[in-house]
């Protein structure tokens, strides 16, 4: 992420500026902060406009493309500093940078209670219709007595004040991130053609005609008789211009012309109606930011990406290295996609590296288990591996028979964990397994995707091996630094420092097709803009559907439902266009109807860290009704499909001693939760029951079988396979969950040099797609810390084979 | 009485400066009122050694020389202007002529809905330990559409606001008189003279 700071004041000397650098500096892993000052910025005048002066300039473009902006207020005369407001009058006149940017308020003064009327006037001032910026509620940070707050280092002395400032960070890291989300324009879409309406004038009716084209405002002609001429003049002009050039409704009335200005919106919005679609969502887009002076813009590259998340950057990354020209176009002012949200490390067999660890308990039962298989249940295409790696096994197993052994492992028992893992029949009696060519691409090349990553300049912990949840085996290379970013990060950093380009904001639309060949991308950028790129070769890197209900309700054939107002955990870009962009040029699909969820989700967000989430051992599932339903140690799969027949929404039950063992959250954000009503706490089980809204009794009984289980270690109901603790010891707490769609396994069908596939069988000509849009690897189920090795593995074969067949 | 009147813009065509304009003329017989513009003052950045740039110090002793101060603000982004806010900042950092001062708040704006929260802003402000102007309660004069508020010679032409306007001024000219008597011996005035933020946070004042 990166964040522009503004010190609020141009004085030589400035707490604030102190406050900012320490950010700056304890911040560094987490996000960059680029420090703006106001000591160039002219005395705002509306008479005499320096909007293209350079520094105003500077301050204009560094903002619109950061992720948040963080502002340092002093307080002056109980209010902001004037060379702070003139800067934002200066933002808010003809330029509007900070429209719908995430806004952090932070503020150092002398005086004990900091600058909080200063913070107070800036929210107002932030809020004015011409600003327009989404600042973080809440999380005032007011540095008082700022002369004793930093040592000669210029870091923050007290420890309290350090914990305040990194929760109020941590929290406008989150907060930027929803609101980039929200600054996506919805899409919409018109039946083309001439509407004939009326509106309301100043003097009568205002006869219209609107000319849409199917997903543009393309003419606005008014009948302007009726209204006053030399007062309604303004209006008649600036308004449709407005209306064209921002695709909006969202428009500036023009003062003295209200009514007329109203009147002309209201009249485009009856055409966008007649046109069947919602003029709601054209009221909410962003005002214009001018006229746009190129509606079309053409790009020439070699190879176009669709999508900046991991697999996107990675063939970008690849291209250049190899001295080719590359363009990613990303549908969110962000990038990243899923692959920022990825908490795991990414899997592939290192037997060098894993051999220096010892082997845990357990690890020498499950290769013991794998290896006594029966070979009858084993796919053909697998059986000669399976074969190889028994023996691989049981050579480990002799060799170590008496003594502690290091951690096995071997590119085939990640082949064929992962073709294990992915086995699934659906609803419909299909079978379903990772296609063994795929599979094996994917295993035997994912060390060579760490080491490309190394050079690009993603850093790993070799300190330790790790297993993500649901992985099957540790083979986890960690990266140095918060997991998913830190990929995503040092792939930006390799593009922007080597030509590369990255165009947000712009979603690809449309293949640009010539005889049978792929030649480039038509795509419309978030203000309206056309933007048309030729190019030699196309990779799709646009990640799978799990934020397409609709989509995953047409495909579903695994799960007995999904629900329409279902939650994920997905990034909300990602909704398969690149799917659809596939089958535009007759893409072949595979295993689409298979969906991964994540049982233990919030009901409202589909996060995964809200609430208290304990280790499985410690999971008491009850269904709505108080009882238990599930094994609550089984698998993902399992959890969920349990959960989906009893009516989808569930409860975690815990103790006080339980919640002890929850590893997600802390007493604070417990208490906070419990007051906001997205976690229940009671002192007794009934009181417990009835705030859910179940029968106490019912569940007082499930409570105590429960307990009486863990005292004797075994369940007859559920057959949980380990306990821990009881639940015994108020409070108690009750934690909704329902499972949310986590990953889409199905996709466009590829080879193994990533072309794309059609339904005759023949390689499409010019298209290439990696990751999650793709199919065919992870079949039934997607194996944890897998999905990492596929996007940076497939990602680099689309770039190598997208410029061999150039040649 | 002697008035200073104060256009809170910098900006060339101000219906601010041509409402004080009006209260001038329309009201010379009770006051003197001298309009004054702040757009020649430099930007407020601390300097170290506290002195006034020539154009604050010329504002500064109209204000001392003044028995009351009328603020004619617009509102910008929810707030007063950057230039007017500026023009305090000197005042409150240097020569402080606005302690215990008689003030009234005007605004006028080009839309309806007028300066109401350019109003409250400048009040608070003007509240501020080193202002401490005397803010005249109750009053909240805000002119909408003002751009068609005034005729050809410079006459209001919306009836009910020039009425308003006549009263709030009388009550103005009656406050004026009553802090004269309320502010003669008052000790605030050395107090706030020496105010500084400093010495609150050094818990040596206040
Ligand atoms: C919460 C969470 C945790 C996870 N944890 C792990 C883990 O620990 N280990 C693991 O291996 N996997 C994990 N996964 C899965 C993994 O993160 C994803 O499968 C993987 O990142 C997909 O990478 P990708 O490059 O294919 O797509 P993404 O990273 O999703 O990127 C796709 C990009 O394309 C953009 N896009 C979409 N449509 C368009 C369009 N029309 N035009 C332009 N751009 C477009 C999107 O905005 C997005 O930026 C996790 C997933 C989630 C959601
Ligand atoms: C003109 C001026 C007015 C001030 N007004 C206030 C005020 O209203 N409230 C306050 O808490 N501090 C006020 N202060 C003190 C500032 O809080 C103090 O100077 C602080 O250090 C400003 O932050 P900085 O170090 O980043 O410039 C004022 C300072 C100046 C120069
Ligand atoms: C940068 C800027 C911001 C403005 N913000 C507001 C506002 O928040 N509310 C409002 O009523 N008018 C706002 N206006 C309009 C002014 O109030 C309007 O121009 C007013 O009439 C100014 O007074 P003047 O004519 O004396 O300059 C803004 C104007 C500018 C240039």
């Amino acid at each position: 992420m990166k964040f522009i700071g503004i010190v609020g004041t141009n004085a030589k000397k400035s707490y604030n500026r102190m406050l900012l650098q320490f950010m700056q500096k304890h911040f560094a892993n987490k996000a960059e902060i680029e420090i703006l000052e106001l000591k160039d910025v002219p005395m705002f005048n509306e008479s005499k406009d320096q909007s293209d002066s350079p520094i105003i300039q500077e301050f204009n473009q560094k903002i619109a493309a950061s992720d948040g902006v963080i502002i340092a207020t002093p307080e002056h005369n109980h209010s902001i500093p004037a060379a702070l407001k003139s800067i934002i009058e200066w933002l808010s006149f003809n330029l509007h940078p900070l429209d719908g940017k995430a806004v952090m308020i932070v503020g150092a003064s002398y005086n004990i209670q900091g600058s909080s009327r200063a913070q107070l006037h800036l929210r107002q001032i932030l809020d004015a219709p011409g600003v327009n910026a989404s600042v973080m509620p809440g999380s005032e940070f007011l540095l008082g007595k700022a002369q004793d707050a930093f040592d000669d280092k210029g870091n923050l002395k007290a420890q309290r004040t350090i914990d305040f400032l990194d929760s109020c960070f941590a929290k406008f890291m989150k907060f930027s991130d929803i609101i980039a989300q929200m600054n996506i324009p919805e899409d919409i879409t018109y039946e083309p053609g001439t509407f004939k309406v009326t509106a309301v004038g100043h003097n009568g009716d205002l006869p219209m005609e609107v000319t849409l084209s199917d997903d543009r405002i393309e003419k606005i002609d008014i009948d302007t008789s009726s209204e006053t001429q030399g007062i309604a003049d303004v209006a008649f002009k600036r308004i449709p211009q407005q209306i064209i050039d921002g695709q909006t409704l969202n428009v500036d009335v023009v003062s003295g012309a209200s009514i007329t200005s109203r009147g002309v919106v209201d009249g485009v919005a009856k055409a966008v109606k007649m046109a069947g679609a919602n003029p709601d969502i054209l009221k909410k887009r962003k005002k214009s930011n001018g006229p746009n002076k190129q509606n079309v813009v053409e790009y020439q590259t070699d190879v176009v990406v669709v999508g900046a998340g991991g697999a996107g950057l990675t063939a970008a990354a690849r291209t250049i290295q190899q001295g080719k020209k590359a363009i990613v176009l990303e549908k969110f002012p962000a990038i990243g996609g899923n692959t920022v949200r990825a908490g795991g490390p990414m899997n592939a067999a290192d037997p060098e590296w894993q051999n220096k660890f010892e082997e845990i308990t357990g690890e020498r039962h499950t290769l013991k288990e794998i290896s006594e298989i029966d070979e009858k249940t084993i796919d053909a295409e697998y059986l000669a591996d399976f074969k190889a790696l028994k023996k691989q096994i049981n050579e480990y197993l002799k060799e170590n028979e008496d003594q502690k052994a290091y951690l096995f492992d071997s590119k085939l028992l990640h082949r064929i964990q992962t073709y294990l893992g992915g086995k699934r029949t659906d609803l419909k009696g299909n079978k379903i397994y990772g296609q063994y060519d795929l599979v094996k691409e994917l295993t035997d090349h994912a060390l060579e995707s760490v080491k490309w990553l190394e050079d690009i300049g993603v850093k790993f912990d070799k300190s330790q091996v790790t297993m993500p949840v649901g992985a099957l085996w540790r083979r986890g290379h960690k990266p140095l630094g918060s997991q998913g970013f830190a990929f995503i990060e040092a792939l930006k950093k390799y593009l922007e420092s080597n030509d590369g380009q990255i165009i947000t904001d712009t979603a690809a639309k449309e293949l640009i097709i010539e005889d049978g060949q792929v030649k480039g991308i038509i795509a419309r950028s978030s203000d309206g803009k056309k933007i048309i790129v030729h190019a030699k070769a196309v990779v799709l890197a646009s990640g799978g559907f799990g934020a397409n209900t609709k989509m995953l309700k047409k495909y579903n054939t695994y799960w007995s439902n999904i629900d329409d107002n279902i939650k994920t955990t997905n990034s909300p870009a990602i909704t398969g266009d690149g799917i659809r962009l596939g089958q535009s040029a007759g893409a072949e699909l595979v295993g689409m109807g298979f969906s991964q969820m994540m049982p233990v989700s919030d009901p409202e967000t589909g996060e995964l860290f809200s609430g208290l989430q304990v280790p499985p051992q410690n999971f008491v599932m009850v269904n709505q009704k108080g009882k238990r339903f599930v094994n609550e140690y089984g698998s993902r799969d399992e959890l969920t499909k349990a959960a989906i027949d009893n009516g989808s929404l569930f409860y975690l039950i815990a103790d006080d001693a339980i919640k002890e063992t929850a590893y997600n959250t802390s007493q604070a954000q417990i208490d906070k939760q419990v007051e906001q009503g997205t976690l229940y706490r009671d002192d007794t089980l009934e009181g417990l029951a009835k705030q859910v809204g179940m029968d106490p009794a019912t569940f007082v009984k499930t409570i105590n079988d429960y307990n009486s289980y863990v005292d004797v270690g075994e369940d007859p109901e559920f057959h949980k396979s380990a306990f821990d603790l009881k639940v015994e010891k108020a409070p108690f707490y009750a934690t909704p969950r329902k499972p949310a769609v986590h990953h889409t396994m199905g996709g466009l069908k590829i080879d193994t040099d990533a072309h794309v596939i059609n339904q005759d069988e023949k390689i499409i000509p010019g298209l290439y797609a990696a990751g999650e849009v793709a199919g065919g690897i992870h079949a039934g189920n997607r194996l944890g810390g897998n999905s990492l090795s596929d996007i940076f593995t497939f990602g680099r074969i689309a770039a190598n084979n997208a410029l061999k067949d150039m040649e | 009485m002697k008035l200073v009147g104060i256009v809170g813009t910098n900006s060339s065509e101000s219906t601010n400066r041509r409402l004080l304009q009006y209260m001038k003329q329309h009201y010379s017989e009770q006051a003197e009122i001298e309009i004054c513009e702040i757009d020649e003052i430099p930007v407020f950045n601390e300097p170290e050694d506290k002195t006034a740039p020539q154009a604050v110090q010329v504002l500064s002793d109209k204000i001392a020389a003044s028995d009351g101060v009328i603020f004619a603000t617009p509102e910008y982004d929810h707030s007063i202007p950057a230039v007017l806010k500026n023009a305090i900042e000197w005042l409150s950092y240097t020569t402080r002529p606005l302690i215990n001062k008689p003030v009234m708040i005007i605004g006028a704006s080009l839309g309806a809905l007028g300066t109401s929260r350019a109003q409250a802003h400048l009040r608070q402000i003007l509240e501020a330990p080193e202002l401490k102007a005397l803010i005249m309660p109750n009053v909240e004069y805000l002119l909408g559409r003002a751009l068609e508020a005034f005729d050809d010679d410079g006459n209001m032409v919306y009836k009910d606001k020039a009425k308003e306007l006549d009263n709030d001024f009388i009550e103005f000219l009656s406050f004026v008189k009553l802090t004269e008597k309320l502010t003669a011996n008052s000790k605030f005035f050395e107090i706030s003279k020496q105010f500084s933020w400093k010495q609150v946070a050094n818990g040596e004042d206040m």
